[in-house]
This record gives structure tokens, sequence and C-alpha cells, in this order.
């Protein structure tokens, strides 16, 4: 009896008093009134619910724009024509009056009826009772009520507190051990072993597990499996949030996850290093295809808008307009994309790309830095309009010809989650197309490319130039905050050496609406600083050390807001911001 | 009803009709989560329900109890910024 009386306590809930459940442990009984009170009864008959409804659609949240008319010319009192005061509705008769000065209690008194309904927040009250009631029937109206008219203002789903189910409370009664997460609990940490050259899928693995949305979904159990076989990789990544949150503080062997992705993506089978950068498309690639059941069913057939949870939080839109040079006129494509790979300073491709009369400062290989390089120079140098030379001609759709033409890349749509990818080094198609035939074997020119690759080489003389035979990459995430689901995100940039980057980032120089109100003409001077929607969180720092033939990868991330920790292999430790900040991400 | 009273009940008229006060109130709600004034009523409630006990405490206590401190603790700059706003809206939408 007791356990019924709770599960009602916890369902009826006005907005004013939610509080209360966190107030009142579980299993007290229930001291708040029971549920309901027997002057609804008067109430409940004929087609009282409809007529419930409209009151809550008309009244209380009115969605529609029709409704909104109706709620903004009859809402404000019958007695004084006020609408502030805590407007009352009465539930039985067209009759509005103030709470506050009591002319809604005058009408109850008078006429005899005893509920009315709050129209701030559509709570029902009982003059008979003296206080607000919580009929459960009413509530689940009132609720669905509230939802539709979200719904329809484009709201989308909007928070409300969690109220558990009568399974869910069975539940938590059959388990009585809780766990507490304090500022300095270490849960959600674990060490990896290294199965063999496997640092490179531990350290993403460790980024994966620590991306929220991400964790959020696997812990509350999203995935709907439709695989048949045991090789959904959805399925293992489930498993692997299970063990990292299970409080085991030995390493895990991640031996199952290995084999699914040797299996699933047969390019990084063997035992050889592998690429971080490479590692992590292709398990998202597996991730995303292996979803297919957890989005609604709605957009299955449509690859480019995919439910999954992947696509919701990595899938941004990068912006590609190419303007022809003659006509002016601009043919826009929109692609998908999970990373952003920034060239580096240093680089043997021009960091600024020429344009006609064009101010580069690191031309072919051999640059001069100028102080060290952000990861802001690095993405403006990614979205600065590249004129597309002579030999590249496009067909332009308005001239009906080949002319020259530039290009310039923006973002349309920002990911949740940002990963950025430094090419720290080059693959060797480039370097040894571009740097032999520029530098002509000449040291000299190698020696600027040598200093970015330094860091990674152990030898760091011109021959070892030409040995690169695959690129190191480095990897940044950053995540935007959602404040329940409501969008405001921060931003934090991250600078390594020689391309440093920030904790917070913000990304509205590089959007595409950005890009457009300058060519208008209108520059925004103020930015709004409330707009919080472009901005970042660096939240992880993917790391190589070493030389290509015998590196390491090691990965920083980051737990409750502002704790670091240096992930290598098995080994967990603290790590304090400037170790994070100072790595050559 | 005098001339300020009428004026208040038809901006509120306008607000309604176009979804602005919808609007208003989610920025309303985040700023005042931002600015810590909901966890700092919150725990003025709690005071107010251990004093009447939490057997006897009625919405109205409670409305009574928290009301003036709540206004009170209102940021000046979110008052600012919502004013902004409503003034940029009726800006916008005069007739």
């Amino acid at each position: 009896m007791s356990g019924l009386l709770q599960t009602q306590f916890l369902a009826s809930n006005s907005s004013r008093t939610r509080f209360l459940t966190s107030v009142t442990q579980l299993d007290v009984a229930s001291v708040m009134c029971p549920a309901g009170c027997s002057h609804v009864n008067g109430f409940k008959v004929d087609n009282w619910k409809q007529n419930l409804r409209v009151i809550y659609q008309c009244f209380v949240w009115s969605g529609t724009a029709e409704t909104r008319r109706r709620k903004a010319k009859s809402c404000m009192c019958h007695m004084c024509g006020a609408h502030l005061n805590r407007l009352h509705s009465c539930l039985y008769c067209v009759f509005f009056g103030c709470f506050s000065k009591k002319h809604i209690h005058e009408h109850a008194k008078n006429k005899r009826h005893n509920l009315a309904i709050d129209l701030l927040y559509g709570g029902i009250y009982c003059f008979a009772c003296q206080d607000y009631i919580y009929d459960k029937d009413m509530e689940q109206i009132a609720k669905e009520e509230q939802r539709k008219a979200w719904k329809l203002q484009g709201a989308g789903e909007k928070f409300s507190t969690w109220e558990p189910t009568k399974r869910e409370l069975e539940l938590l009664r059959h388990n009585p051990k809780r766990r507490r997460i304090t500022t300095n609990c270490t849960i959600g940490l674990r060490g990896l072993i290294n199965l063999g050259n496997t640092c490179f899928m531990n350290c993403i693995v460790q980024a994966l597990t620590h991306t929220p949305l991400l964790r959020d979904f696997f812990l509350s159990d999203r995935h709907k499996c439709e695989m048949q076989s045991n090789s959904c990789l959805v399925c293992e990544m489930s498993q692997l949030f299970q063990e990292f949150y299970s409080g085991h503080r030995s390493p895990h062997i991640p031996f199952r996850l290995l084999h699914l992705v040797w299996t699933h993506a047969r390019h990084l089978a063997g035992y050889e290093q592998q690429d971080a950068h490479e590692f992590l498309i292709a398990a998202l690639d597996v991730l995303h295809r292996h979803c297919k059941g957890d989005d609604n069913g709605k957009k299955a057939n449509n690859p480019n808008h995919c439910n999954c949870i992947i696509d919701q939080i990595f899938t941004g839109g990068l912006q590609s307009d190419v303007t022809c040079q003659v006509c002016h006129g601009v043919s826009t494509t929109i692609d998908p994309f999970w990373d952003i790979s920034l060239d580096l300073p240093g680089s043997s491709m021009p960091f600024w790309p020429l344009s006609p009369g064009g101010d580069s400062t690191v031309v072919n290989g051999e640059g001069h830095m100028t102080g060290s390089t952000t990861l802001t120079d690095c993405l403006r140098r990614f979205t600065r309009p590249e004129h597309l030379g002579s030999s590249a001609k496009i067909k332009c759709g308005g001239c009906h010809s080949y002319q020259e033409s530039t290009k310039q890349l923006t973002m349309k749509k920002l990911p949740i989650v940002a990963c950025f990818h430094l090419k720290h080094l080059e693959q060797s198609v480039w370097l040894k197309g571009a740097l032999v035939d520029d530098r002509r074997g000449e040291p000299a020119a190698c020696s600027s490319t040598s200093e970015e690759l330094l860091k990674l080489l152990t030898s760091g003389s011109a021959s070892a130039c030409h040995e690169q035979s695959s690129s190191s990459t480095v990897l940044d995430f950053w995540t935007s905050q959602t404040m329940r689901f409501e969008h405001s995100a921060k931003l934090r940039r991250k600078i390594t050496t020689y391309v440093s980057f920030p904790l917070e980032l913000d990304m509205t120089p590089f959007m595409a609406s950005s890009k457009e109100s300058r060519v208008n003409g209108q520059y925004q001077q103020s930015v709004d600083v409330l707009n919080n929607d472009n901005k970042y969180s660096l939240f992880a720092v993917v790391n190589h050390q070493g030389t290509l033939e015998s590196g390491h990868y090691t990965s920083f991330i980051r737990q409750h807001k502002d704790q670091w920790f240096k992930c290598d292999d098995a080994i967990i430790t603290k790590a304090s911001i400037k170790d994070v900040l100072d790595s050559e991400g | 009803m005098n001339k300020e009273l009428q004026m208040r009940a038809t901006i509120n008229q306008k607000l309604i009709e176009m979804g602005e006060r919808e609007r208003l109130k989610e920025l309303l709600r985040a700023k005042l989560i931002e600015c810590g004034w909901r966890d700092q009523l919150k725990a003025h409630c709690k005071e107010v329900i251990k004093e009447k006990g939490i057997e006897n405490v009625t919405v109205e206590d409670l409305v009574a109890g928290v009301t003036p401190k709540g206004r009170a603790l209102v940021p000046d700059s979110v008052k600012k910024e919502l004013l902004q706003r409503i003034r940029a809206f009726l800006a916008q939408h005069s007739t």
C-alpha cells in the first residue's frame, strides 16, 4: 500500500513543488496530500478530460497562433481586469480571477465551484482542501498538453525532472547500493592494456568514453541491437562503457573490441602501429553503420540524414563555395564531415594559399614562423578564399565556360563534438612530391620542416625527412556543453606547442553565416556574448611521441570539468592543465 | 483601469500573441539558472519547509515566504537584459 502511495506521490508533482522529491527520501512514506482529493470527483464527469485539455491548450500552454490570440484577449480577471496576480481559471465555468487578490476565492465561495487552475503553471487548486492537489489523471493530461505546446513552438523536448516508473522503483529497492559522484571520484577512468601497438586504439577509446553525450547514450541503454551475430560494434561499445564505469581499477583488456575492429575495418588489422586519426574515422564509420536500429526509422533510408547517435554528435556540415571570377556566380555544396584536418605551418603545402598579390609568409616549406601559430591561425587558413589557379578552371554555370575561380570553405553546421586533426606529418606522397621538387635536395629548405618533425623524429637529420612513410596525427576534441537540452555551448581552444590551442574555442568567425554577413557589409562589431552556440570546450587531446617506426600514442582527457588525466595505455595519471596545453596536440 | 494598466495589458497581449512571452520566459529561465538564482531560491524553499514542517506546509506558505526574497535576488543585469529585449520587440512591432 505504501508502495502505491509513493509511486503516485512521485508521479504527480506540480512544477512548484517538484523539488520536494529531492527533499524526501524515496523510502519515506508519502506525507504530502494524497493523490488528488475527493473533491475532484465532482468534476470528473461527462467529457471532463476533453474539457480540461481545451482549458490547457487555450489558456495555459497555448501552442498555436489561434490559441495564443484567444489567450491574449481573454485572460484577465473578471473582477479587476488585471492579467497578473496569479490568474486562475475556474474549472466549472468561464471565470478568470486573481489569486493574490482573492477574486477567484470569492467566486469559488459564491458559486461553490471549488476547483480552479493556475494559468501560469497549470496546477489545480482545490478550495475545499485549500491547497494545490495532484490528481494522477489530471497531471497526466497536463503533461501531455505541455509537451504538445512545446512541440508546436518548436522547442522540442524540454528538460523535466526524472520520475521513476514502477519498474524502476522496484529495481532501485532491490539494489540498494548507490554510487556517489563526488568531485574527486574517478569513476569512468580505467586503463587499457596495450595488446601490441594498440595505443592508437586505446587513446581514441579513452576520448570516446569521455565524450559526455556518448557516455550518456550508452549508460542509459539506448542502443537497440538489430544485428543477429555478436559482431555489433555498438554493443561492444556499450559493454566497454559498462567496464569503464564498473568501478574496477584494474586496466581493462579490450580484446573483443580489437577483434571487432579488425573484422570490420580490415585496413586497420595487424600488429603494426596504426594511425589514431584513421582509427577514429573507421570506428565512427562502423558505429554509424551498426547503429541502424537506433534512429526512429523515419530517416533510415537517407544516408545524409541519419539520426544515429554518431551523426547527432559528430557530424558537421562543411560548405564549399566556388566563386567564378568573371560573373561572380557562386556554386555551393555542403558536405558532411566528422573531423577537420588542418595543415600546419612549415609543411610542404604552402601555408597561406597563394592568391594574386597574396601576403603569404610561408611558401613551399621555407617558412619563418613569426611567433607560435595558434589553432585559429590554422582555421583561418582553412577557411580562407583560395584562388584556384589557371590550371584548374571550373566550368561556370553562369558564364557557361571555363573560368578561373576562388574556392572557400566555411562551416555550415557545427557538430556537437568537433575533432581537429593537426597534420603534424604528411603523407609520403606529398613529402616526396613537393619537398623533393622544391627543395632540389637542399637541406636548408628541409630544416624548417624538420623543425616541425623534430618533435616526432628522434633524429632531426634531413634524410629522416625523406623516410616518413605515414602520417602522424594529433587530434583535439572539443565538445559543446549543452545545458540540459538548451543550446548553450562553451568553446575552448587548446594550443599545442608550435600550434597552440586554447581551452575554449569560438567557431563563429569560421561559420558560413559570419562570412555572409561580412560580405554583405554588416560586420557585427558586438559579438553577442550571450550566444554560446558556436563555442567549444576542450575535453580530449591525443598526442603522438617518437618516430613513426617506433612511436607511442597517449592522450589527455578531461573529467569533471577541470580535472585532467593522462592516459598512457594501462597507466592513468593526474595531469595539470598546463601539461595538456603544452603538449603538442 | 488607468492608462498604465491599460498599456501593460496591451503589451502583454502583444507578447502572448506573437509567442514572444514564451521565448522571454525561456530566456529568463536560462539566465536565472546560470547566475545561480534558482539554486539560491531552492535552498530558501527548503528552509521554509523545515520551519513549517513538511506535514503542514502549503503552497501558500512557500509563495509568501519565497516571493519577496526571489524578487530581491534577481540580478540587475538580468532585469536589464529582459527589459532590452522587450523594448526591442515593441519597437519592432509597434503599430
